[in-house]
């Protein structure tokens, strides 16, 4: 072979084969003890290994639940969740021209220094860009295919009868949970659970499978209210036109079914519009008929009649002086403004005696008189569980004085929320049976928790449909076919400690007197014009709602349609 | 000899090594597949890649093909004309390794000046230098006749040229490629029949020489900390580790299947060069690790069987060279293997045939089709064949 010699082999005489093989043997080992290494990781040691990586990368993450809808007594919507995106940005990953920065700020209706600020903020992970856009609109951002910009699927409360049931149903916060009114009340069905799945996630936080579904998310439950979305709408319009056409502050108005205390309206003015929420006032935002408190004044007085009544010290004809329209108390005095010597008890309800109301107070023990206001709710709450309700005021006995028990005969120095008022009226629709208040749809009418017997009950109702004759504080409550039983107030506010020439307007009232179905409560919070008796700014609202609400309900004429008579207006002017 | 037995069933013997050519394309083709799922999602999501899904995949395609163009290239070259480059070419990779060096010239990427740029593509010098090394190291055994057993005279200027590489090769650092070529330096002696004593002594040195490169850097006493206990700083010194040894521990027997792997979403580090196994391992399983290293050991059988071959024929040189190449790919395979599984400190090795990385493909292809050429050669010699 010629081969071997042509190349230098300056020394060597032949490679010793053993090295060759010892190198070859020792390589083939080494690639042996990789493969048992191998099998150690991926058959022995893998769950260890499995265990850390899940650590790293898997993550439970919650699943929001769909949120009940709360609806009317009917199953008319009143609050639902619709489906929003949510545009987020992870800014280490933008790579956006100013054109597509432009465009983006466009579809998203932002100033583009805003959307530029928000893009390339790399001090932030995620950033949001804009929350709870509507579908379109998100689908068009995701159009456009910026890197690093996603949207994220998420839930909004939506309210179609916006300014009308702002007070009672509340609102949720961005992240949909109740923060205000029956949203809030009812959070803990409405909600529903969050559900969670264990997912693997990419180091820049994409879900990349999803593991298990540890917990299904469970949507919450749908909620009836006892709310009629029809009357809620009649009370809602004539609260509004009320405060408006007499320059109340406020106004607030609430509508219960006699029978079974259910709230089928209950509506205030000032209100705002929950959809839009971001310029609302803060007073905007009161539901003033439930967690605002005013005294009561003249609409007090049937609790202390009832009361006279039931002790059997008097009956509706027993005559009591009234002094002429002054009566001192601990040196106070006790002023009416129809001053007259005398008056039977049904005359001091019908013409609104303070004089007489005091008289009758002060015939009692103390302690009887405020058991019986304690009776039908005031100083308490009325078990609506209205996040935020107000007790109300109710002091008690054994500090009163007589001038204060003297006052709280006629409504002064005691302070109650509308909704209770209208819940202790219930007494004298149902033959002197209390009926619990509730914001839900009952089934069945609750039972009820007797205060006054059946006589005393009818007594004051026949009492208080002399209230809207004409000799009555508010003939302008009549309703046309139907009997009508209710009371006025015309309260003086106290500021600072004193009573002063601001007035609290209210009426309470109940029809058909014969056999009531609904009552309704309304007041006025400061009427700014010529106008502030109850029976002139209250009393005409009280008519127009419940009007219209019976004959919503079908409700049987139990009055000769006609029966409306209008008197001389003077008479219906009273204070207290 | 072993070359007839290994293809006893064959009546007419091939005019070249097929089974080491389909083990090399095998290679190629899984490298290239891997490469693309394990770039896949980092070239999506980066800047750097234009946010091309396929910015990897294209590149390593170019590099496999003019690898193989390479190959072919290289396979025209006779041993001869290898042997008689082989200083040259060493004094060429010195040369380019000096340049890498020289700020301005050579290019930084985290922290390490390993690549020249040349116009359109990165250079990495130390990737050519393995193979100048094994050129050189089989030249300079053949030629200073390592049998005279004189330890100045056979040793020392090897070891001389071998300290200047690896301090060239650590300024950058690369001390994966310093390691690849001690190894090559050592095997290519001890197959050389260097003296047993000296090489002995050799064998309890070095070890300690290492040690003190480790402890005398905190760079590299980092790196060899954290594969000491990765879960003691597991997102620290241990991050790229134990995000490996997940990968492996996720794949179990059959992988998770390929495109499925959750590690190279942005968890491991370099999942598409230096720890392309565990991505291997996380979607092949234990089967895909195994078929890789396999494939390695078939490419040793066939490099040490062709070396012998050589030996067998008296081409002193050939059989060097067949197996500084065997012990190459070898120690390179092993070393980033044992890097991916926990069992070597993180070096910065490549797989040969599998990373993504130009010069390293290109250069694994050349130093196959020297091995082709060798074996072909022998066999036209066993034939009475002219070269």
């Amino acid at each position: 072979m010629n081969y071997a010699t042509s190349i230098q082999t300056t020394g060597i005489v032949a490679l010793p084969p053993w090295r060759s093989r010892m190198l070859f043997v020792a390589l083939l080992l080494g690639l042996c003890g990789l493969v048992v290494r191998a099998v150690y990781l991926q058959g022995i040691h893998n769950d260890f290994l499995q265990q850390k990586g899940d650590a790293r990368y898997g993550r439970v993450v919650d699943i929001n639940a769909h949120r009940g809808m709360i609806t009317d007594r009917y199953g008319e919507p009143l609050a639902i969740s619709t489906p929003v995106e949510s545009i987020w940005v992870s800014p280490q990953d933008v790579d956006a021209t100013s054109q597509q920065v432009k465009q983006l700020a466009q579809v998203l209706g932002m100033n583009v220094e805003e959307v530029k600020n928000r893009l390339f903020d790399t001090s932030h992970d995620f950033v949001y860009l804009k929350r709870q856009l509507p579908p379109e609109q998100a689908e068009k951002v995701v159009k456009l295919e910026m890197a690093g910009v996603s949207s994220r699927h998420e839930y909004r409360r939506y309210y179609p009868g916006a300014d009308m049931t702002a007070h009672l149903l509340g609102f949720t916060d961005v992240d949909d949970n109740g923060q205000e009114g029956m949203e809030l009340a009812l959070q803990d069905k409405l909600g529903g659970k969050a559900g969670s799945e264990r997912v693997i996630k990419d180091r820049r936080g994409h879900t990349v499978e999803d593991v298990a579904s540890i917990r299904a998310p469970k949507p919450g439950s749908d909620l009836a209210l006892s709310l009629d979305s029809k009357m809620q709408y009649m009370a809602f319009r004539e609260i509004k036109l009320a405060v408006e056409q007499h320059h109340a502050k406020a106004g607030s108005i609430v509508v219960l079914d006699a029978k079974s205390g259910e709230v089928l309206a209950l509506a205030n003015w000032p209100s705002y519009n929950p959809n839009n929420r971001a310029k609302v006032e803060l007073k905007a935002m009161r539901n003033h008929a439930v967690t605002d408190l005013f005294e009561p004044g003249s609409t007090m007085k049937p609790f202390t009649v009832a009361t006279a009544l039931e002790t059997g010290k008097v009956t509706p004809q027993t005559r009591i002086n009234t002094e002429n329209g002054v009566f001192m108390v601990g040196g106070r005095k006790i002023h009416d403004t129809h001053p007259e010597p005398s008056l039977t008890v049904s005359q001091v309800i019908q013409v609104s005696s303070n004089v007489g109301a005091a008289k009758m107070a002060l015939s009692m023990t103390p302690e009887t008189f405020w058991h019986s206001l304690s009776e039908v709710g005031f100083g308490a709450q009325t078990g609506s569980d209205f996040p935020g309700e107000a007790s109300g005021k109710l002091r008690d006995y054994k500090k009163w004085q007589p001038i204060e028990q003297a006052n709280i005969a006629f409504g002064n120095g005691i302070s109650v929320n509308l909704l209770q008022l209208a819940r202790a009226y219930t007494v004298f629709a149902n033959d002197g049976d209390l009926k619990p208040v509730t914001l839900l749809r009952q089934d069945a009418p609750p039972a009820g928790k007797k205060v006054f017997s059946q006589t005393t009950a009818q007594e004051v109702r026949a009492m208080l449909e002399l209230v809207v004759q004409p000799g009555g504080t508010a003939p302008l409550a009549q309703i046309n076919g139907y009997r009508v039983a209710g009371k006025t107030g015309t309260a003086h506010k106290v500021e600072g400690g004193h009573y002063v020439n601001k007035y609290v307007a209210s009426f309470v009232g109940m029809a058909p007197a014969s056999n009531p179905r609904l009552i309704v409560a309304v007041m006025l919070d400061e009427p700014g014009g010529d106008q502030y008796y109850g029976g002139q700014v209250a009393a005409p609202v009280f008519s127009n709602v419940m009007g219209s609400a019976l004959r919503l309900l079908n409700v049987p004429n139990d009055a000769p349609l006609g029966n409306v008579l209008m008197p001389p207006a003077e008479i219906i002017r009273e204070e207290a | 000899m072993r070359v007839a037995s290994l293809n006893a069933h064959r009546t007419v013997m091939a005019e070249y090594d097929e089974m080491l050519t389909w083990f090399v394309l095998a290679l190629l083709s899984i490298g290239l597949v891997m490469v693309y799922s394990a770039s896949i999602a980092t070239a999506e999501e980066s800047k750097f890649t234009g946010f091309h899904p396929t910015y990897y995949l294209i590149r390593h395609g170019m590099f496999i093909l003019v690898g193989l163009v390479s190959g072919v290239m290289a396979f025209q070259v006779p041993v001869q004309t290898w042997q008689k480059l082989a200083p040259y070419l060493f004094l060429l990779g010195v040369a380019l390794l000096v340049l890498v060096l020289i700020p301005g010239v050579g290019r930084s990427v985290n922290g390490s000046r390993r690549w020249l740029s040349l116009f359109v593509i990165n250079l990495q010098p130390s990737e050519l230098m393995k193979l100048f090394a094994v050129l050189y190291a089989a030249d300079y055994t053949v030629r200073k006749g390592i049998v005279k057993h004189t330890f100045v005279k056979a040793f020392l200027p090897m070891f001389a040229v071998m300290v200047l590489v690896g301090s060239l090769l650590l300024t950058e650092p690369d001390m994966g490629a310093f390691v690849v070529i001690c190894a090559i330096a050592l095997c290519t002696l001890w197959l050389g029949g260097f003296n047993l004593k000296v090489f002995g002594g050799l064998v309890f040195a070095l070890p300690l020489a290492f040690a003190a490169l480790i402890l005398s850097s905190p760079y590299r006493m980092q790196r060899v900390v954290g594969f000491m206990d990765p879960w003691s700083d597991p997102y620290g010194k241990g991050y790229q580790l134990s995000h490996a040894l997940i990968a492996f521990g996720r794949g179990e027997w059959f992988g998770v299947g390929l495109g499925g792997s959750v590690e190279k979403l942005f968890y491991l580090p370099e999942a598409h060069t230096d720890f392309l196994l565990a991505v291997i391992a996380e979607e092949l399983g234990f089967v895909g690790v195994c078929a890789v290293i396999i494939l390695f050991g078939g490419l040793l059988i066939r490099a040490f069987a062709i070396g012998r071959q050589a030996a067998f024929l008296d081409r002193q040189f050939a059989a060097l060279l067949a197996q500084g190449i065997a012990v190459w790919l070898g120690v390179q395979a092993m070393i980033n293997s044992g890097v991916n599984m926990g069992v070597l400190p993180t070096k910065g090795l490549t797989l040969p045939f599998l990373s993504f990385g130009g010069s390293g493909v290109v250069v694994n292809c050349i130093a196959a089709a020297i091995l082709l050429r060798i074996d072909w050669e022998s066999r036209r010699m066993m034939r009475g064949l002219p070269i």
